[in-house]
């Protein structure tokens, strides 16, 4: 094979290293921003520019902001006595558009997971007791994390830390995703929802 | 549970081809090497998501290709029909589709169609060390309980964390302590349901196994089981967590020492006896053989009463092993058995003589160089 374009080489190349991107949707994707205009091609490379240079983490909670505090922290209108603590800033966005949650968040940066090095200290865990420690007036700690062994490790872990302290911690019920028939729910989830089910 | 039609592209030695089933018995036929096993093999990958015969999803793609891809079509009594189908490519892996709706975990593959295998590997059950008991359980009980598979994946997961915790602050005990603490408890609540779920299944199938073996030996020498945990087990999984908390305290020191976790599940045994004697340690080899072919037969029961479908059966390449009283009994067990059945065998005779091939209920198909031709009229 003889290469006739280093550039597209070198696109492709960068662009293969996107998650979920093979080389052959790599080839696809830069042929394509190939035959757009060069007004696209900027917007797109200025997009990924200010993304790495001018998005960075709320010093109070964790997530994303361009703004430091984020607009959640700084909202006053936000109540100050629930913290929902969540994996990642993604997570923050899921419960956001539920429009339920009118408290504040805390986002770990992960949970724990001992086989990838990440114990308690690589995550925003001392962050969370200053939190409940300090001035917010936090009354309650929602634990908002994934129903697997890692997030119910963490959650144990958070839970027992937060002990001495006078919050109330609860976690988010296991249940059935809305707008869905029972019989589509597997086995598992359907048994969890049970065990966690509450009175009516 | 029927399957009643499969489409194979490039696996094992099937470059391209496609087969319609009959609702109850199959036998396929051929020379050593034909392709005969590759046929149910499919069946099985649209099963359980995995070969019966290779450890490696790699060996399964025909020679020369890069990837395959399994098709088929299934019948039963709560789902009416549906399509399970199948993709491996060595670059992008494993990916299962159910009426074209991609399955986020392979594991909710499992349980969707029972089967039950019986093959000349099956030796190694009774044979071998007690890993392949534990490894028949676990793909006996996720079949049946989707909540026990859960239950196993989750546990092998916190098993790992733990574990690597051991290693990292074994000279560091009362960080190791704090850190130990969330995985310790769901360690035990998770391994007591799965033992519990152990306990529980195997008692119900030891009335199983004992009929079968009866059956298929035709003698009265009685089989038993015995399920060996670290503890005492029971039914109820709260009971078990008291004894596990205590036995984890126990073993602290020494698993501070070996670095890993050292009671749980995962070191199960289950015990074969027939009459007075430890099956492993006296049986003869004919003895050995009846009975491994005895807890496959004890699982087709079990799932038969079990579940609302009747599970596939396969049989690979086992009758060769047997003398003729024996082929005559399971034959006739098989008769006798509603659901679906496949048969590999490189002797057609003992099924001319006994089966009825009418190209509806019962096919008799011949595979010779991959290429499958149907007999009629037998
Ligand atoms: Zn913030």
């Amino acid at each position: 094979m003889q290469i006739t374009s280093e550039y597209l080489e070198r696109a492709i190349e960068q662009l293969s290293k996107l998650p979920g991107t093979g080389r052959k949707s790599a080839q696809r994707i830069a042929i394509h921003l190939l035959k757009q205009n060069d007004e696209y091609a900027l917007k797109l490379a200025n997009a990924i520019v200010d993304l790495k240079n001018k998005v960075t983490r709320c010093s109070v909670c964790g997530n994303v902001s361009d703004s430091d505090p984020c607009k959640i922290c700084e909202n006053q209108k936000r109540e100050n006595g629930q913290v929902c603590v969540v994996e990642e800033f993604n997570d923050v966005y899921i419960i956001e558009k539920t429009n339920e949650f009118r408290g504040r968040y805390h986002v770990l940066g992960g949970v724990i997971s001992p086989m990838d090095n990440i114990g308690p200290d690589q995550l925003r865990i001392k962050d969370l007791l200053t939190r409940v420690g300090g001035d917010e007036q936090i009354t309650e700690v929602i634990l908002a994390l994934n129903p697997d062994a890692e997030g119910e490790a963490t959650s144990y872990y958070i839970n027992k830390l937060l002990l001495p302290y006078e919050v109330k911690v609860t976690r988010i019920a296991y249940g059935i995703p809305m707008g869905t028939e029972l019989e589509f729910i597997d086995e598992a989830t359907l048994s969890r929802a049970f065990t966690s089910r509450s009175a009516f | 549970m029927l399957v009643t039609k499969l489409e194979l592209l490039h696996f094992r030695n099937h470059q391209k081809n496609e087969v319609e089933w009959a609702p109850h018995l199959n036998v396929i036929t051929g020379p050593n090497g034909a392709g005969k096993t590759s046929l149910i093999d499919a069946i099985h990958y649209l099963c359980m998501s995995r070969s019966f015969v290779s450890t490696s999803d790699m060996y399964v793609i025909h020679q020369g290709e890069s990837y395959f891809m399994l098709k088929g079509n299934f019948q039963g009594e709560i789902r009416s029909e549906f399509e399970v189908s199948c993709t491996f490519s060595r670059g992008d892996g494993k990916k299962i589709f159910v009426n074209d709706g991609p399955l986020d975990r392979l594991s909710d593959l499992i349980g969707m169609v029972p089967v039950v295998v019986l093959s000349p590997d099956d030796k190694k059950l009774t044979l071998e060390g007690p890993a392949e008991r534990r490894s028949f359980l676990d793909s006996f009980i996720s079949q049946i309980s989707s909540v026990y598979l859960r239950d196993l994946l989750d546990y092998r997961k916190i098993r790992k964390q733990r574990n690597t915790l051991l290693q990292n602050y074994s000279n560091a005990p009362h960080m190791l302590e704090m850190y130990l603490e969330p995985w310790d408890n769901q360690l035990v609540e998770t391994g007591s349901r799965i033992i519990a779920k152990r306990y529980e299944v195997l008692e119900k199938f030891k009335e199983y196994l004992a009929k079968d073996y009866a059956m298929i030996s035709g003698m009265n020498l009685t089989t038993g089981l015995k399920y060996q945990t670290f503890c005492e087990p029971s039914i109820n999984s709260k009971d078990i967590e008291e004894r596990y908390r205590v036995a984890l305290k126990e073993n602290h020191e020494k698993e501070l020492e070996r670095e890993q976790t050292l009671i749980g599940p995962h070191r199960d045994e289950v015990v074969f006896y027939l009459g007075d004697f430890e099956l492993r340690r006296f049986g003869s080899q004919g003895q050995h053989r009846l009975f491994a072919l005895s807890l496959k037969l004890a699982q087709l029961h079990y799932y038969s009463d079990e579940l609302d479908d009747l599970p596939i059966f396969m049989l690979d390449d086992v009758f060769g092993d047997l003398d003729f009283p024996k082929t005559e009994i399971l034959l006739k067990a098989l008769q006798h058995h509603e659901g679906q059945t496949f048969i590999t065998a490189a002797n057609p005779i003992p099924f001319e003589n006994y089966v009825h091939f009418d190209g509806e209920r019962n096919r008799f198909f011949k595979v010779e160089d991959s290429v499958i031709v149907e007999s009629l009229n037998r």
